[in-house]
């Protein structure tokens, strides 16, 4: 009885959805590897068994490298500065001040515009905003456009990442502080704990559930970054802010050369796979129990 | 309580009201966008009234489908649809490319199994498709009319040649004569050491900087950069060999004089360009509205740019024009008196999913443009396009297609097709960035070049 039960549970709840997760993800996947050894160019009939070609064509391909390690020092400079100040700021709007609400929401509002949209705007406010400004004040920092220099544009897309990104972790970890619970904190006063004793031996500990998604949640996002890169910089200047994601797709559809470009998409999600992983079973272990 | 309830509408209104301005400030931020095909532009009338064009009657009531990546004329290809629905019975649906590259579009066009009837595409791309899905346009009566300028793959023509495009230095004729108070011959200037003299005099004359150059790498990367080619003897087997005699490693580089002569003026461009204090901060917008205005008296560039000319004020009945890409000193060497010009879209016709009927509609379409005057004039007033067909009696209406229209009757335009991988305007154009910023001498750029084609299989 109970068993047939489930049979029918299963079908009803789990199978469109296993039924949609295996057309649009697994499936794809399987066939996006398969594609990694053939020679497929996108629209030839055949396809043919080329073997690991294309992984040496990888290796080949210095530019992939170049933008991966680009893409290391992005992701350690947004994973940290997003989670840093998103649990300040998510710790300072849970004190009880005042129009905490509307902060909340204000930070939050940057979130709700696509990343393309929000690139467009902020290359509008680097490269005309700024520029004028530094012409009618004289200042050297904002003379010339920020996207014109390497690592002046390479700055201005770990700002406008944090920008985007902050807020959606900073409504995580308020959920979190609010979550904490009042009878913990008391007593970890009564118990003489203050300030940064209370923030590192009870707050931290019982906030890892919220450090561990949030890790996650930016690690995973900065490093398939794609639509602020393209919106931004879109590479520039010459190609030295293309990170890996965009290096996939000009290396599959501009230099046309699918099955490199898709061994290099592979490439990327075992190394963001592995990455996030060891983030998430590293993180677990540090959770507690209030 | 309710005041909590309060705070929370009032806060939720402010965020609408700040995403509200937000969105429509982007909206005015691309107001500009020459590629607005929704954009109002005065029409021309065409005259419908003669049309000896003979339609195949057993083709009614068949539809077709066309991808457009030629954004600008979109709303004009659907009018001359119209136009040829009316006249044929034959129903054109016109599909724009809008966020993918023509490319992408099409792969992903064929791998659902939709594919459209006519596609107009870059010539790349009809390369990378025709033997595989293109159908052999070889024994169209049109060929004869488009001599010179149709693209042969292994002997077979899989395309039609939509139109010329051409480039050089755009002048403004009004702001010169203003600038040095005489008039201005274009064909005054006839080598590199007088072009940068004639600047030296609007220098004085108090344009500080009379020179705009784009930042894109499609400009840099495609349209500068391949005069490289282009001009090694202003054929397109000459541009072939010359690629290939650079992948052999016969043609080294430095030696090679077309090269150091397309540096020479590069360099001249570079050292008058009006955004020299950042010149990879400069703006596209920004270009067509200073040399519209008179801040700058050129602008190295195509007749595309004219929608962007128009959009900054310039009128149709304005002066502008182009002059040659000044390469060296020698009076008499082609690329001095004459400016480039080639077929630049290609429309193909497929065969593998459309049925016959569709193929004989399709291929009834573009003998229309080509021969019923219905189609020459919208081909030319409509999408005001330069027609690559000899037999297109229709005058231009804008200067520098105007221009250029001239320039290929009197034979001072070369036109040469040079065939390159798709990804060479992107990687030799960040190449070609990294020089106009003063990032790489002429060393390391010669050196990306060679590194780019080795890299070719």
């Amino acid at each position: 009885m109970r068993a047939k039960n489930n049979g029918k549970d299963f079908c009803m709840f789990a199978l469109p959805g296993m039924f949609c997760f295996f057309a649009v993800v697994i499936i794809p996947f399987i066939y996006g590897v398969y594609l990694t050894f053939t020679d497929w160019n996108g629209v030839a009939t055949v396809k043919n068994f080329v073997g690991f070609r294309n992984f040496g064509g990888v290796v080949k391909d210095t530019q992939f490298w170049t933008s991966l390690l680009l893409t290391f020092k992005y992701v350690i400079f947004v994973v940290i500065i997003v989670n840093v100040l998103a649990f300040a700021i998510a710790y300072l709007l849970t004190r009880g001040m005042k129009g905490e609400n509307f902060f909340r929401a204000g930070f939050f509002t940057p979130n709700l515009i696509g990343g393309i949209v929000l690139g467009y705007i902020w290359q509008f406010v680097f490269s005309r905003v700024f520029v004028s400004i530094g012409e009618s004040t004289g200042w050297k920092l904002f003379e010339v456009s920020w996207l014109s220099d390497p690592t002046n544009a390479f700055i201005a897309l770990v700002v406008v990442s944090v920008w985007q990104l902050s807020g959606y972790m900073i409504l995580i970890y308020v959920a979190g502080f609010m979550g904490l619970s009042e009878d913990v904190m008391e007593a970890a006063s009564i118990d003489g704990a203050s300030g940064f004793v209370k923030l590192k031996s009870i707050i931290m500990p019982l906030m890892m559930s919220s450090i561990t998604i949030c890790l996650f949640l930016t690690l995973s996002r900065a490093f398939m970054v794609y639509d602020v890169n393209l919106s931004l910089t879109a590479g520039a200047p010459y190609g030295t802010t293309e990170m890996a994601a965009m290096h996939v797709y000009e290396k599959a559809f501009t230099s046309r050369q699918f099955g490199v470009g898709q061994s290099e998409a592979l490439i990327l999600f075992i190394i963001v796979a592995c990455i996030s992983g060891i983030q998430v079973y590293l993180t677990k272990r540090q959770e507690v129990e209030a | 309580m309710r005041k909590k309830v309060m705070a929370r509408i009032v806060s939720v209104m402010l965020v609408v009201v700040l995403m509200m301005t937000m969105l429509t400030g982007c909206r005015f931020g691309f107001a500009s966008d020459p590629d607005d095909p929704n954009e109002e532009e005065k029409k021309e009338p065409i005259d419908t009234s003669i049309d000896t064009f003979e339609y195949d009657s057993s083709l009614n009531g068949t539809n077709i489908t066309l991808l457009n990546t030629k954004a600008e004329i979109q709303v004009a290809l659907e009018e001359m649809g119209a136009e040829y629905e009316k006249k044929s019975g034959i129903h054109v649906e016109i599909m724009p490319v809008s966020d993918d590259s023509p490319y992408t579009k099409m792969i992903s066009l064929y791998n659902s199994g939709t594919p459209p009837t006519i596609a107009i595409l870059d010539t790349t791309d009809v390369i990378a498709l025709a033997e595989e899905k293109a159908l052999d346009l070889s024994g169209e009566k049109w060929l004869a009319e488009a001599e010179g300028y149709t693209t042969q793959i292994n002997g077979k023509t899989y395309s039609f040649p939509l139109c010329i495009e051409g480039r050089g230095i755009i002048y403004n004729k009004k702001v010169i004569e203003e600038a040095l108070g005489e008039t201005f011959d274009p064909e005054s200037i006839t080598t590199l050491d007088e072009f940068k003299a004639f600047l030296d005099r609007l220098v004085d004359s108090g344009i500080e900087k009379p020179v705009s150059m784009a930042k894109e790498d499609w400009s840099l990367g495609a349209h500068q950069l391949q005069y490289i080619y282009e001009t090694y003897d202003g054929t397109n087997e000459g541009a072939q060999k010359s690629i290939e005699e650079i992948k052999a490693h016969r043609l080294d580089l430095s030696t090679y004089n077309r090269m150091s002569e397309f540096l020479d003026i590069f360099d001249v461009l570079k050292e008058y360009n009006v955004a020299k204090g950042d010149p990879l901060g400069a703006d596209y917008d920004e270009m067509a509205i200073d040399l519209a205005d008179g801040k700058t008296a050129f602008w190295f560039n195509g007749n595309w740019a004219w929608p962007n000319l128009a959009e900054a004020g310039a009128e149709e009945t304005d002066e502008y024009g182009f002059l040659p890409y000044f390469m060296n000193n020698d009076k008499d060497d082609f690329v001095n008196q004459m400016i480039q010009g080639a077929p630049s879209k290609q429309v193909m016709v497929d065969r593998e999913i459309a049925t016959e009927k569709e193929q004989a509609a399709a291929k009834q379409f573009l003998n229309w443009i080509v021969y019923s005057e219905i189609g020459q004039q919208m081909l030319v007033k409509t999408c005001n396009i330069i027609p690559p067909f000899k037999n297109n009696p229709y005058e231009l209406s804008d200067p520098l297609s105007r221009d250029l229209y001239e320039k290929v009757h009197d034979q001072k335009v070369f036109s040469v097709s040079v065939i390159v991988p798709n990804d060479h305007w992107a990687v030799l154009g960040a190449a070609m960035q990294k020089y106009l910023a003063g990032r790489s001498d002429r060393a390391e750029l010669m050196e990306s070049i060679q590194d780019y084609w080795d890299e070719q299989e």
